[in-house]
């Protein structure tokens, strides 16, 4: 009896190994359906601000230069190699020969000139077509585009600018054809034309955007014929779905799907640390929230690790600093302020509110990878400032007013994160901190302004070279830990959650993923 | 005497005890409900998160640990005064406008009742979600504007019953006997419209209950960390796979109040109206 059962499973150990050989080897044509938590708003990526625009547009657009797979280094992408000048102030970019894009123009200098210039230059004839997000983060610091010849482009800044290189990676900066640009005029989101390994082909609104293979795609070409992305906004629907084969990739899942999803043998897992930083943000133009002492004893009242196992579900390292330590420059001298109720109650005394004070607590509507259930989140940090005397209400808003409103500074407490796509530690301490983004509408929603940290957080933007910024970086976030303008609560694992049948899917830290190497088992 | 003839009738009513049972059932939870519920309904205790039913938890706990039995006896205190609250605003101007449309006619009836078929052209709960939203979710909102929802549905019964008393020979001998209009109609016409209002009332309260929950479903309803039934119920959404009892509970208990409600509503239209003896 025993030696039949060893026979049998040696004999279905070869029937196996052949399946498995040819399961190696990549399978062209298919079609990946998508499934994710809202539609895009845009395609053109150089108008996008959230994730779900960016899902879409990379798979079409194609930047000057990409992340690396594997770090936070950039390569060639649609330049083929780069310089910089002896002062830093002029970048010479040398481009690929032979590209089109998917309407048939060439691709070329002139691409490169009006795909940016439309961002930059407010006398572009493009310039109306469109509204430029985060122009500090991508082009902001151009100044000058100019064709030197066909395949030769320089960018000029005022002052030496050390991670332009980095800011050409992230999805703000795309090439898009000029003819399209000039054909679609404000439609050009919703028609975007690329290089991209993948082409535009049919937008449903709210339902599902197509793409499909770009056969004269310069590079390597895609394998899968199409991929589909559709959106599904509820969570448990989305992850049905995907039990039930309707789509082969759900993105977003809660993490207690994500649970039930390990113990299923039909998919496949990617965990990885992502650049991200989930929030607390505390006003101090509030007059009790301007009190230092005030902020450090909220700072001791929150256990971050049991929000981490709650509400993360262990998917997520507790947060210290403004930024990830995946990512350079992270200071990891600083000792986090411990979850300590009698320290908190003391340094409250010590600011004068021993019986603690009442105040609002802002949860974000919707859910994001730094803050998976915002309102659960805000329900236990209620209880951990309960405990300290703080009475804190929940306030909420739909998602486009509450941005508004705490960009105004509306509020006291307030949660939010953010997803640093170059990761540089600048993209986090310039933007989310620094006292020029700290006016109306504030992307420094802690209004916090801090001579010293904005002087070191200026000084080495222009400076070149990681090492030579690193050791202000680390001096900024000792200050940003002794002035507590945040409580940082975590920074989230991004998970992706596949069918088995999918291979070579990406999941990069920064959000940036394009499904050109996918492929799917028949 | 008319009183306990009434309230002979309703003790042979089965309906309308069985619905009175659920409904004091109900009451006293809420009254008690301080002193009997085994934990504090709104402090999280994320170790024991999502526990089935259990000795200490007999209804087990909630994504964030807290009790759920708790929860639903301090939510039966909400519903049921979101029903109270949500009736009594719908109830007195629908009333009030009821007798003046029904007793005057024509100059009055007219604007006041296309006002009220415009309101009633609305679906309920779109009408409802439409006046939140402009008040902002709040728990007093909400119980406002299911109040306003239903006030065509008061002013519409109490008109009809108007329309015909106003007819009849006792208001003509108060006319003839001097008696001015507002004393007729709230002396005279608007007791003898209080049965069919109570009917419907009682019926009211247990969709003003199921409207609130709908709200609070939607995340338009009272605030977390507040135990509302809708609330927890949409919360338990979430762990329909893995954890049914988040969502159970809260539902059977929509379900034990509104049902008590209907039976009581019911069994009293039996006893209240006469056309149906």
């Amino acid at each position: 009896m025993k030696r039949g059962k060893l026979l049998f499973v040696i004999f279905m150990g070869l029937m196996v190994i052949p399946s498995l050989v040819l399961a190696q080897t990549p399978v062209k044509g298919g079609t990946l359906t998508w499934g994710r938590g809202g539609d895009s708003v845009t395609l053109d990526l150089a108008q996008a601000t959230d994730g779900e625009s960016i899902k879409g547009g990379i798979q079409v657009l194609e930047n000057l230069v990409i992340f690396k797979k594997d770090s936070m280094d950039v390569e060639p992408q649609l330049a083929t190699s780069w310089e910089v000048s002896k002062d830093g102030l002029v970048w010479t970019f040398k481009l690929r020969k032979g590209v089109k894009f998917h309407d048939g123009t060439p691709f070329n200098a002139n691409a490169v000139k009006v795909s940016f210039d439309r961002v930059i230059d407010k006398n572009h004839p493009f310039y109306k077509y469109g509204t430029w997000r985060y122009p500090a983060l991508g082009l902001g610091p151009v100044k000058e585009v100019k064709v030197i010849d066909e395949y030769t482009v320089t960018l000029r800044t005022e002052k030496p600018y050390a991670p332009l290189v980095a800011n050409l990676a992230l999805w703000l900066c795309p090439i898009l054809s000029p003819a399209a640009i000039e054909k679609y005029k404000e439609d050009i989101g919703r028609n975007p034309v690329g290089t991209g390994p993948f082409k535009f082909v049919k937008w449903i609104k709210d339902d599902q955007i197509i793409v499909e293979r770009n056969d004269d795609y310069w590079g390597q070409k895609s394998h899968l014929d199409r991929i589909i992305l559709k959106s599904i906004p509820e969570v448990s629907a989305r992850f049905m779905a995907l039990q039930s084969g309707a789509v082969d990739i759900a993105d977003d899942l809660d993490p207690d799907s994500i649970q039930m999803a390990k113990a299923n043998p039909n998919f496949k897992i990617i965990e990885r640390p992502s650049v991200n930083i989930g929030y607390l943000a505390m006003n101090t133009k509030k007059p009790i929230l301007s009190n230092k002492l005030v902020r450090q004893a909220i700072s001791h009242a929150i256990d971050k690790q049991t929000i981490i196992n709650t509400i993360f579900r262990g998917l997520a390292i507790p947060a210290l600093n403004p930024f990830p330590p995946s990512m350079w420059g992270y200071n990891f001298k600083i000792k986090d302020y411990e979850y300590n109720v009698q320290k908190a109650k003391d340094l409250l005394a010590k600011a004068g509110y021993p019986k603690g004070f009442d105040t609002e607590l802002w949860a974000m509507p919707v859910s994001r990878a730094y803050m998976p259930e915002p309102v659960k989140t805000a329900e236990l940090i209620q209880g951990y400032l309960a405990t300290v005397g703080i009475n804190a209400k929940i306030v909420r808003y739909e998602w486009g007013v509450y941005l508004d409103k705490t960009a105004k500074g509306e509020h006291d407490l307030c949660m939010l994160g953010w997803l640093g796509g170059n990761a540089d530690p600048d993209n986090f301490l310039y933007g989310l901190l620094h006292s020029d983004n700290a006016k109306p509408p504030a992307a420094n929603i802690a209004f916090w302004e801090n001579a010293e940290f904005g002087k070191l957080v200026k000084e080495a933007q222009t400076i070149f070279g990681k090492e030579k910024r690193a050791p202000y970086y680390l001096k900024t976030q000792e200050i940003f830990h002794e002035e507590a303008p945040w409580v940082p609560l975590a920074h989230s694992t991004i998970v992706r959650i596949y069918n088995k049948k999918l291979h070579d899917v990406p999941l990069r830290p920064n959000g940036l993923n394009s499904f050109q190497m996918i492929w799917k088992e028949k | 005497m008319e009183k306990v003839e009434a309230l002979v009738e309703l003790k042979k009513n089965k309906t309308a005890m069985a619905g009175l049972i659920l409904i004091c059932f109900l009451l006293i939870l809420a009254l008690i409900g301080p002193w009997i519920s085994p934990h504090p309904p709104l402090v999280p205790d994320p170790i024991n998160r999502l526990k089935g039913p259990s000795w200490s938890h007999p209804f087990g706990t909630d994504s964030l640990g807290r009790d759920i039995l708790s929860r639903v006896i301090y939510g039966s205190r909400i519903s049921i005064i979101i029903g109270l609250i949500a009736v009594s605003i719908s109830l007195v101007p629908g009333t009030i406008l009821g007798l003046l449309s029904g007793f005057y006619g024509r100059k009055v009836d007219e604007p006041i009742m296309r006002g009220m078929d415009i309101m009633l052209a609305f679906p309920a709960i779109l009408l409802a979600i439409f006046i939140t939203a402009i008040l902002g979710p709040s728990l007093l909102n909400t119980m406002i504007a299911v109040g306003i929802v239903y006030i065509p549905h008061y002013a519409r019964i109490v008109r009809s019953s108007v329309l015909s008393l106003k007819e009849q020979l006792f208001v003509q001998a108060v006319r003839s006997l001097g008696g001015s209009n507002l004393r007729i109609i709230f002396l005279h016409i608007f007791p003898n419209t209080i049965p069919p209002i109570i009917v419907y009332a009682t019926l009211g309260m247990g969709t003003a209950v199921l409207q609130a929950a709908a709200l609070g479903f939607l995340g338009l309803g009272a605030q977390p960390p507040t135990p509302e039934w809708g609330a927890m119920l949409s919360e338990g959404r979430q762990y329909i796979q893995n954890a049914p009892h988040v969502a159970a509970f809260p539902g059977i208990a929509i379900f034990m109040l509104v049902l008590g409600f209907n039976l009581f509503g019911d069994g009293l239209r039996d006893i209240l109206d006469p056309s149906l003896r």
